[in-house]
């Protein structure tokens, strides 16, 4: 598996310029580019390239500043300046990469390396898991540097089927609240606490199925170290086969929410969430990013049932299946007229499928008695 | 009396601004504690989700949520209550459930216990009574400086509001409101020379301007009471003997910039102050000097608040944020609260000094305040002097006087006259000055040619027999249980340097924990978001340029 893309590594072309927009200027590393009002310094530097790191940024929520990792040297202010905070500004002049500014990244990162118990963590565990261990090899920091206590405090008996919590590997970037609070709007997890005795809550430090959460499973994408985790994922820990991801789009509703399937040879383990999916921009339900053991269930009919006489379900071949199918709608035509009929197609049927259904009912029967389940 | 029901609470508060903290202090006073239920009701009542205001109540030091906790004693153990009995009553009433609790500002009297509401003093756990807090000792006479802000403090009844009156006090609110227009009061202020006594020292008049210039309605005063840093109880004397100096201050501000609400954000440690302040807002008021049609000029309603403990709650950004109710964590900077403040909106945020500053200027005039310097410095500054002098307590001082003449000969010296080993500025913000760096002089470009700040104006003093690394650890403590856990190098910095500090964790080797604790300190210093974690290293700096032999018995044992 390739390690995750950077969450905020838009592949956008850095001349592109949303339309209507007045162009400005600022100096970025000694050259001159161009930028819109409204832009922060972090977003220009990221269109130009510049892989500013940080670990508490996600581009679709509000700019927070708590991890200090995307500091610039900006000319004429005192101390460096959190980038994605910052709205840059005509005529601005900014170092993105001094000497200065990387050796206080890497402290940063030291420091973060000491109030955790590891920063190795499998890849299985969510979609940006990888984000911490591999800003640390980037900049060589030292993670036997500054010692002392551990900050976070697993909650291992939320024994939840879906969301690990393990806070021992927590930073406190609070990504996992705000994508709860503003992309979700579930406001079902909190900050407790102060100072380095900060941990995330929920309601009454209670469990989550006790809580407002939905597990919808977002705080689990977004988290940078793997302290909150997939745990359906985690069943294929330690198996082998490479992981595969494959986009394609999640077949619950009409939605429509782009989806990375993770799959293992021939066995589907996780599914993440496509940052970049438009209909979703990350964003998924618990159906979407938990429910698909149905997939390799045992229990899948593989063939059609079809009760016979004794009152018991048995195996039949399509033909007779359909035939006797065909025989009961006909019937129910003849006995009760054509609006005895109502036909309700699946959501997780493709739209051809939904097609079909609609037209079989409408010249099929000459009803109008059809609707889909993602109506509601 | 009969006790408010859940629904009476919420009726008699909801419907004014910042109605979160008022009624958590409500049902906390009602029921002894903050219970579950209370915080399902408010979280209901003003549709903040459970989970927040459950994590929220949590940032406050003083919000109990266990039964009966608001009642259990909470015991200063701030740096000077510690060089006193601090520790000892601790343990004394530990039995029947009493905690510490960071200075609670009352550095120039006996140790203080909070009980509820009431605040004890005393130097054991069996003599701790109720009493007002010390007026500021009078300067020496003969050197002829003139005060400001404690000129009339000292007047019999100042506090009250006839006294207040006879004493001159609401006259520079008429003088302003029958004389002068809102751009002559902007300029008078700005003439003046006064910036934000608070330790910012942002220029007030340019303050003003920019709240009156900026676009938005209702605009805000807010008075910014929460006096959290340690060896810091300058507000608090003002409060206590001179509140109508500084509603009348506020109204002012009001008058100035178009401000149609305000309100006072006291510290929790003050409970006499409150009952104090609401007496003089209602006086206020029913006299005709707060709320509609002020003088025939303008509307003013005020609202005191009171805090829970939270020294970030001092830094104006956390300090709207909890207003709001939300998670008092600071916020970023720009947009400032001149145009983004209370609900986004146009505001001011001046400490209680700096508005009690404002009425004797507009009575006696810029020129006179620009005087009241020493040398090229405009205007006075309020000193909070605590610790190893004979006479500790708050000093108005021209600004540029020298420092060992105020501890000397104004504050006594040392008891037994031993000699000063350091002093802390800034309350703990600044670090320690010490040795030839003593001798300074009281303004912020001599105390900042120091790699220090002058701030708030506390100053505890330490003479020779005291142990400055175990002062700075209880000061890096401090900082770390007061960080409020936003900004990464801050919240670990804080921990790293108390450990170091106190020897539970760091390298054993001198060097490697020099190297340590200076690399701490740079990127504290230059990445954090607010000026806590700007501020905390400088205890360790200055430990380690001051006294590098306490540093390295330190490290070796």
């Amino acid at each position: 598996m390739t390690p995750p893309t950077h969450l905020q590594n838009k592949q956008s072309d850095p001349d592109s310029k949303p339309q209507g927009q007045e162009t400005l200027t600022l100096t970025l590393d000694g050259e001159e580019v161009t930028f819109f009002a409204g832009e922060t310094i972090y977003e220009v530097a990221e269109r130009h390239r510049k892989e500013v790191p940080t670990l508490c940024y996600d581009p679709r929520l509000e700019p927070f500043g708590a991890c200090r990792l995307c500091v610039v040297e900006l000319e004429g202010a005192r101390n460096p300046v959190a980038s994605c905070t910052t709205q840059a500004q005509p005529g601005m002049s900014i170092k993105t990469k001094t000497p200065a500014i990387e050796e206080h990244r890497k402290v940063l990162l030291e420091m973060v390396v000491s109030e955790n118990d590891g920063i190795e963590v499998d890849p299985l565990r969510g979609y940006a898991s990888q984000e911490l261990s591999t800003l640390v090899d980037r900049y060589g920091a030292d993670t036997g540097r500054f010692q002392g206590a551990q900050s976070g405090c697993s909650k291992f008996e939320d024994d939840n089927p879906f969301i690990l919590r393990d806070y021992n590997k927590c930073i406190s970037c609070y990504r996992c609240v705000r994508v709860c609070a503003e992309q979700e709007g579930d406001y079902a997890i909190s900050i407790k606490g102060r100072g380095f005795e900060t941990q995330i809550t929920t309601e009454f430090d209670g469990l989550l199925k006790d809580s407002a959460c939905t597990f919808c499973g977002q705080c689990v994408q977004t988290c940078p170290t793997g302290a909150l985790a997939d745990r359906k994922a985690l069943r294929a820990e330690g198996q082998d086969g490479e992981l595969q991801k494959t986009r394609t789009i999640c077949t619950y509703c009409g939605v429509g929410c782009s989806v990375d399937l993770v799959t293992q040879e021939d066995r589907l383990v996780a599914v993440q969430p496509a940052m970049d999916g438009p209909a979703n921009e990350g964003a998924l339900c618990v159906k979407g990013q938990f429910a698909f053991d149905f997939v390799q269930n045992p229990d899948r009919l593989k063939k059609p049932l079809i009760r016979r006489e004794d009152g018991e379900l048995h195996e039949a071949e399509w033909e007779e299946a359909l035939q006797r199918a065909a025989d009961g709608f006909l019937k129910a035509l003849d006995e009760h007229g054509r609006h005895s009929v109502y036909a309700i197609a699946s959501g997780r049927a493709p739209s051809e499928a939904a097609y079909t259904l609609q037209k079989w009912i409408r010249s099929g029967f000459g009803t109008n008695y059809i609707d889909n389940c993602s109506r509601a | 009396m009969r006790s408010l029901t859940d629904d009476e609470i919420l009726e008699s508060l909801r419907g004014e601004p910042a109605p979160l903290l008022p009624i958590l202090h409500a049902f906390h006073d009602r029921d002894g504690y903050l219970s579950p239920e209370a915080l399902k009701v408010i979280s209901k009542g003003l549709r903040i989700p459970i989970a927040d205001l459950y994590g929220t109540i949590d940032f406050y030091h003083h919000f109990s949520t266990g039964e009966g906790g608001h009642h259990q004693a909470r015991v200063c153990t701030g740096p000077i209550c510690c060089l006193k009995e601090g520790n000892q009553i601790l343990e004394a009433l530990r039995s029947q459930g009493a905690t510490p609790m960071p200075c609670a500002g009352r550095c120039d009297d006996p140790v203080v216990v909070l009980k509820g509401n009431q605040a004890l003093l005393g130097t054991s756990a069996e003599n701790l009574q109720p009493r007002r807090s010390p007026l500021p000792p009078e300067a020496p006479t003969l050197e002829g400086f003139e005060e400001c802000v404690f000129a009339h403090i000292r007047s019999p009844e100042r506090s009250q509001f006839a006294g207040y009156r006879s004493t001159g006090g609401y006259n520079a609110l008429e003088k302003a409101c029958s004389q002068l227009s809102q751009e002559d009061l902007l300029s008078q202020v700005e003439a003046s020379g006064l910036a934000g006594r608070g330790g910012a020292g942002f220029p007030t008049g340019s303050k003003w301007r920019a709240v009156f210039n900026a676009p938005g309605d209702p605009k805000s005063i807010v008075c910014n009471a929460d006096e959290g840093e340690p060896g810091c109880f300058k507000d608090r004397a003002l409060l206590d003997h001179d509140p109508h100096a500084v509603i009348e201050g506020m109204a002012l501000a009001a008058y100035a910039t178009g401000a149609e609400r305000g309100f006072i954000y006291l510290r929790y440690e003050y409970p006499e102050t409150y009952a104090i302040l609401e007496q003089a807002i209602n006086d206020a008021e029913s006299n005709g000097f707060l709320g509609e049609n002020i003088l025939g000029k303008f509307n003013f309603k005020l609202y005191l608040r009171r805090g829970a403990g939270a020294y970030i709650c001092g830094e104006e950004g956390s300090l709207l944020n909890s207003l709001e109710g939300k998670h008092p964590f600071p916020r970023n900077r720009p947009p400032f609260p001149v145009t983004h403040g209370f609900e986004d909106l146009p505001t001011v945020v001046n400490n209680v000094e700096t508005l009690a500053s404002v009425p004797p200027i507009v009575l006696k005039g810029a020129d006179w305040y620009q005087c009241l310097g020493h040398d090229q410095n405009a205007g006075t500054k309020v000193i909070s002097l605590s610790g190893d002098v004979n006479k500790p307590g708050n000093y108005e001082i021209p600004i540029g006087f020298p420092l060992m003449h105020l501890i000397q000969d104004w504050a006594g010296g040392t008891p037994s006259g031993k000699r000063v080993q350091a002093v802390t500025m800034a309350g703990l913000s600044g670090g320690f000055l010490a040795g030839e760096d003593l001798d300074v002089t009281l303004d912020e470009p001599c105390i900042r040619s120091k790699g220090s700040f002058l701030g708030a104006g506390g100053i505890m003093v330490f003479d020779e027999t005291r142990d400055m690394v175990e002062i700075a650890h209880q000061a890096m403590e401090f900082f770390a249980e007061e960080s409020c856990g936003k900004c990464f190098p801050c919240r670990i910095g804080t921990r790293r340097l108390s450990e170091r500090l106190g020897g539970h964790a760091g390298p054993g080797e001198l060097t490697q924990w020099l190297n340590e604790v200076e690399a701490l300190g740079q990127t504290m210093k230059a990445t954090s978001s607010c000026g806590l974690g700007i501020a905390a290293p400088l205890i360790s700096d200055s430990l380690v340029k001051y006294f590098p032999e306490q540093v390295e018995n330190h490290v070796k044992s």
